[in-house]
């Protein structure tokens, strides 16, 4: 629950039952975080490009240009064609898509998974934990490119399934994260009140734990997106991911491999777009977790 | 003692002064804001002097150690002087400060537990800042680390020397930081809080052995301290903080026999006396809260708080004038001002309780902690041929064998030292902890025979209220979730009244219905832990265990919730467990009190029997350490192994051991009259128990 700001400053003046400088953060506005902002926008950018791109891309992502094969960046072609003659801009815009969408469900499924097995293994402990965590402790002993290779071998590539791949990767270290918060609030006296009342499971997980826990899964979530970005570029760059001629970065990078001394823009643009995506979204989790800390700017 | 009362900064000191402070302002940025911790503060110290800096928590006190040590980080703006063997430190740059912290001023602060390296040995620790400032070589540096241990009262110091922090007591590892900061022999110790963390029976140790150094050594002290009490037997003179001015300063004696500013009246009147107290009793409290960035251009800055304000207090800024010969009070009406207005008595019947009709009743109450659980637990054996696993029989008793009842609206006060169990026997009764053997009864009911569901009205009648106010409250509820929460679990009020119900639950404990919307760090540590008593009465309990609701608060506000505590029980009828080391708030609020050492309860009986003689002799150690007048018996070990029990559990610390009997044999339970009771093999009967401590009022108190 929020308490609009209005509220509490219009309590803080009619009662005064103490002074107005004690609580500095509830009158004075908060100001957004400069990481906050600046990730917020490029990752904006990012989502607004990717969702318009069949509107702004100059061309269709598979038009061939047989005559303007390895433009350079210039007027027609943004970042230049490649070796089909194909606008490396418009194919940049797709890619973003597939990007995204692969980075946002990886993450989602990760998180659906991980939190709640580590706020169980964190609030039960003693063999429930020696369960799970030692379950997830064998899904990391595998390296995680072999894992997804796996998963992705035995049955045809696609999208969704690249991204469970990534996503079931992502689920040990996200349990791990939200076990160590949960054992840390554990000693907390406001758990044993609630013990001491009775409270039900999901109650305790949910209210209780949950929203102190959500900060940091903020950021791991945001490092997460990162990961799986990544990982869905090498698995497209080793043949794995997404099939040609979709317009994928890793793709992209993968087929501008043999052009480098030539035409470098064709790996050069989906390698720059994709370390713009990283920082913007590595920025919005360092954001994000000093705003939703409760004791910002408090002083105590 | 020095036998010259010190003048502090005024002209006719005969001795140049060792530390002198002038016109020291500190203020800390937040944001745009600038916010002062320290206004205009002048002291000096000379050689072999012993100043207290004593002010409640936010008071600018450890701020001024701070400035003095360079500990205050780049938020902080420091201006003014600070002399320090004629040279201005401020006007210094890093280096030549660097070499004069460690070399000639020394520092011990609040917490020995996180003070010390856990990866370095004792001795290493002490040695460090002779072979940094002094260029010792090491082995040098280690004999005089371990000369210095022993100079601290630690006997077997070459042990103590190479053993690890994690093995050392709470008091020893105090001792070893002590060692620490003196290690190169500087002439200025500066302490913040250094007992704040130990243990009543420590505390007493470290200031006689501050003492003792002080005497044979000359070293002047500048002690930190939020408890007026200790300072009496330390040092000289005293300077009281309050809300970032000086406000009183002078002779430790005269200042606390006669206090003159209202603050440090208020301040030493809302100490509880080391006495049973009547029901109707209440504390003199101190109304209000300090404000944190206060303007003394607009008037004294205590006179929201204070009884004796009139319009000429908030006219303009209040200087600081000389009254008498060495005191000095920031209060043009000083002089002749009444002693602060004692709490007007509640209006309340003395009960009687009956020992049949308890509420609470436990029986041969015991709790082992076993060698924790998972695989870590288990160890693999490879002696006699055969690799083997097995789980060690770590048998830790917590609790063991306790006997006592409750009765409907009866107090019963829990006192020890840390670790002796008393948390763990309240959250027995609490069945937040199963117990290994005996029984715990509520109502007539074996409460560790129901089901976590049959659970349910037993946890609507027994509530818990907590120490810690930074964690009992959830950061992310508001006061007002917080406090609906039980209603809507136990189905007390419909949807409807909820909120006028968490109204009149804030109003019970002394909060305005604004604060419901409140969330914890809006609040301070007093406001968090009425919120914490509210939340325990919304069930609308019938037994609440306070497990030191009161320690991590200032004095004053700690009056204030021993006030409201008594008033709740007596307006509600609740019985409480009282778990607290602090024996005089015990004492304030508990019909009877339980003494426990190690697990088992030593002596029980009322207030009235437990506070005079005969004593246990660990009740009596208790009582010396409190009242600070009496050389206390140095445990022989700190931290006795937990072996096998088969004697009195405190017989290794025992002044009073009569001999292998106290070893082997568990003592009787002697019972003294009908409620009364030690367990003891010494004799105990009026006539030939131990020399009675006589307990007075503090000193101070009388003096009001």
């Amino acid at each position: 629950m929020v308490v609009p700001l209005t509220d509490l400053v219009t309590d803080l003046a009619t009662d005064l039952p103490i002074d107005l400088a004690a609580a500095p953060d509830i009158h004075q506005r908060r100001r957004l975080p400069a990481s906050l902002v600046i990730g917020g926008l490029i990752v904006l950018t990012l989502f607004t490009a990717a969702a318009l791109a069949q509107w702004i891309a100059p061309y269709p992502y598979d038009q061939m240009h047989i005559r303007d094969r390895f433009a350079p960046p210039g007027w027609h072609y943004f970042a230049g064609t490649d070796e089909y003659g194909r606008d490396v801009f418009s194919r940049l815009l797709f890619g973003s898509q597939l990007s995204l969408a692969l980075g946002a469900t990886a993450t989602i499924i990760a998180m659906a998974i991980g939190v709640p097995l580590g706020l169980i293994a964190g609030y039960r402990r003693g063999w429930v934990d020696e369960v799970i965590m030692r379950c997830l402790d064998v899904m990391l002993a595998f390296p995680p490119i072999m894992l997804v290779l796996l998963i992705l071998a035995v049955t045809p590539p696609s999208l969704v399934k690249t991204s469970i791949a990534i996503g079931v990767l992502a689920v040990a270290p996200i349990a791990r994260v939200t076990r160590s918060v949960t054992l840390d609030l554990m000693s907390g006296e406001f758990i044993e009140a609630a013990r001491a009342r009775g409270e039900r499971l999901s109650y305790m997980l949910l209210r209780e734990l949950l929203p102190n826990i959500w900060p940091v899964l903020m950021v791991e979530a945001s490092l997460r997106v990162v990961f799986a970005v990544l990982l869905g570029a090498v698995l497209s760059f080793l043949g794995f991911g997404v099939q040609p001629p979709a317009a994928d970065w890793g793709l992209m990078i993968s087929n501008g491999r043999a052009f480098v001394d030539t035409a470098p823009w064709i790996s050069l643009a989906p390698g720059i777009a994709m370390s713009i995506t990283v920082i913007g979204i590595s920025l919005v989790g360092d954001g994000l977790r000093e705003v939703l800390d409760p004791k910002l700017g408090a002083g105590r | 003692m020095s036998g010259m009362p010190a003048a502090l900064h005024s002209a006719s000191l005969a001795a140049e002064p060792l530390l002198e402070v002038r016109d020291l302002t500190i203020r800390y940025r937040q944001g745009d804001r600038r916010i002062t911790a320290v206004r205009d503060v002048n002291l000096s110290l000379k050689p072999g002097g012993a100043l207290a800096i004593v002010g409640e928590s936010g008071s600018g006190k450890s701020s001024v150690a701070g400035a003095i040590l360079d500990f205050l980080g780049p938020a902080a703006e420091v201006s003014g002087t600070i002399l320090f063997e004629g040279e201005n430190l401020l006007g210094l740059g890093a280096t030549p400060r660097r070499n004069i912290l460690g070399r000639r001023i020394g520092a011990v602060f609040q917490d020995p537990f996180t003070a010390l390296n856990p990866a370095l040995r004792i001795g290493r620790q002490i040695a460090e800042p002779m072979v940094q400032h002094l260029r010792l070589p090491l082995p040098e540096a280690l004999r005089r680390a371990e000369n210095a241990l022993h100079e601290m009262g630690i006997e077997r110091a070459a042990e103590v020397a190479r053993a690890f922090p994690h093995q050392l007591s709470g008091g020893m590892k105090q001792r070893a930081l002590i060692a620490a900061a003196l290690a190169c022999e500087p002439p200025l110790v500066i302490l913040d809080e250094p007992t704040t963390a130990l243990d009543v029976t420590v505390e007493a140790q470290i200031l006689r052995l501050l003492s003792r150094l002080r005497r044979d050594k000359g070293i002047s002290l500048l002690f930190i301290s939020h408890n007026l009490g200790v300072v009496r037997r330390l040092c000289d003179d005293v300077a009281v903080m309050y809300a970032s001015q000086l406000v009183e300063l002078g002779n430790v004696r005269r200042v606390l026999e006669r206090p003159t500013h209202p603050y440090s009246k208020g301040l030493l009147a809302s100490r509880p006396p080391l006495a049973a107290a009547a029901r109707s009793n209440r504390l003199a409290a101190i109304a209000g809260q300090m404000p944190t960035s206060p303007e003394p251009e607009a008037g004294c800055v205590f006179a929201p708080r204070c009884p004796f304000c009139e319009p000429r207090c908030t006219a303009g800024a209040q200087p600081l004038t000389m009254v008498g010969e060495y005191q000095e009070v920031r209060c043009w009406k000083s002089e002749g001002l009444a002693a602060w207005p004692p709490q007007p008595a509640a209006a309340v019947a003395t009960p009687h309780f009956h020992r049949g009709d308890a509420l609470v009743n436990v029986t041969r109450l015991s709790k082992i902690f076993g060698g924790g659980a998972g695989l870590p637990a288990w160890r693999l054996s490879l002696a006699g041929g055969r690799p083997r696993l097995y789980r060690p029989p770590r048998r830790i008793p917590a609790v063991n064998d306790v006997t006592f009842s409750i009765s409907p609206g009866e107090v019963l006060g829990l006192v020890g030292e840390s670790g002796c169990g008393k948390s763990t026997l309240g959250r027995l009764l609490l069945q937040l902890l199963r117990q290994s053997d005996g029984s715990v009864e509520f109502d007539g009911a074996d409460v560790a025979r129901l089901s976590s569901r049959a659970l349910a009205p037993f946890r609507k009648q027994a509530q818990l209220v907590f120490q810690n106010v930074g964690s009992s409250l959830n950061p992310r509820l508001s006061v007002g979730e917080a406090l609906s929460r039980p209603l809507a679990l136990f189905n007390l009020t419909s949807r409807r009244d909820r909120i006028q119900r968490v109204e009149a639950l804030l109003d019970m404990v002394r909060l305005p219905a604004a604060y419901r919307k409140r969330f914890p760090h809006q609040l301070s540590g007093g406001e968090r832990q009425r919120v914490a008593i509210a939340r325990a009465l919304a069930t609308e309990p019938r037994f609440i265990v306070c497990d030191e609701p009161v320690s991590a608060l200032d004095v004053s506000v700690q009056a204030t919730i021993v006030n409201l505590l008594a008033d709740l029980r007596d307006q509600l009828g609740l019985s409480y467990l009282f778990i607290s080391h602090d024996l005089a708030v015990v004492a304030q609020l508990s019909d009877r009190i339980a003494v426990m050492y190690r697990g088992r309860i030593c002596e029980i009986g009322t207030a009235t029997d437990v506070l005079a003689p005969p004593h246990h002799p660990y009740t009596r150690m208790l009582l010396a350490s409190a009242a600070n007048d009496e050389p206390v018996v140095e445990p022989i070990a700190a931290g006795v192994a937990a072996g096998p029990q088969t004697g009195c559990v405190f017989a290794a610390r025992c002044p009073h051991k009569i001999g292998a009997i106290c070893h082997t044999t568990p003592p009787p339970v002697k019972a003294l009259s009908e409620s009364h009771a030690i367990a003891c093999h010494l004799d105990i009967a009026p006539s030939t128990a131990p020399t009675p401590v006589v307990v007075h009022l503090d000193a101070q108190r009388a003096a009001i």
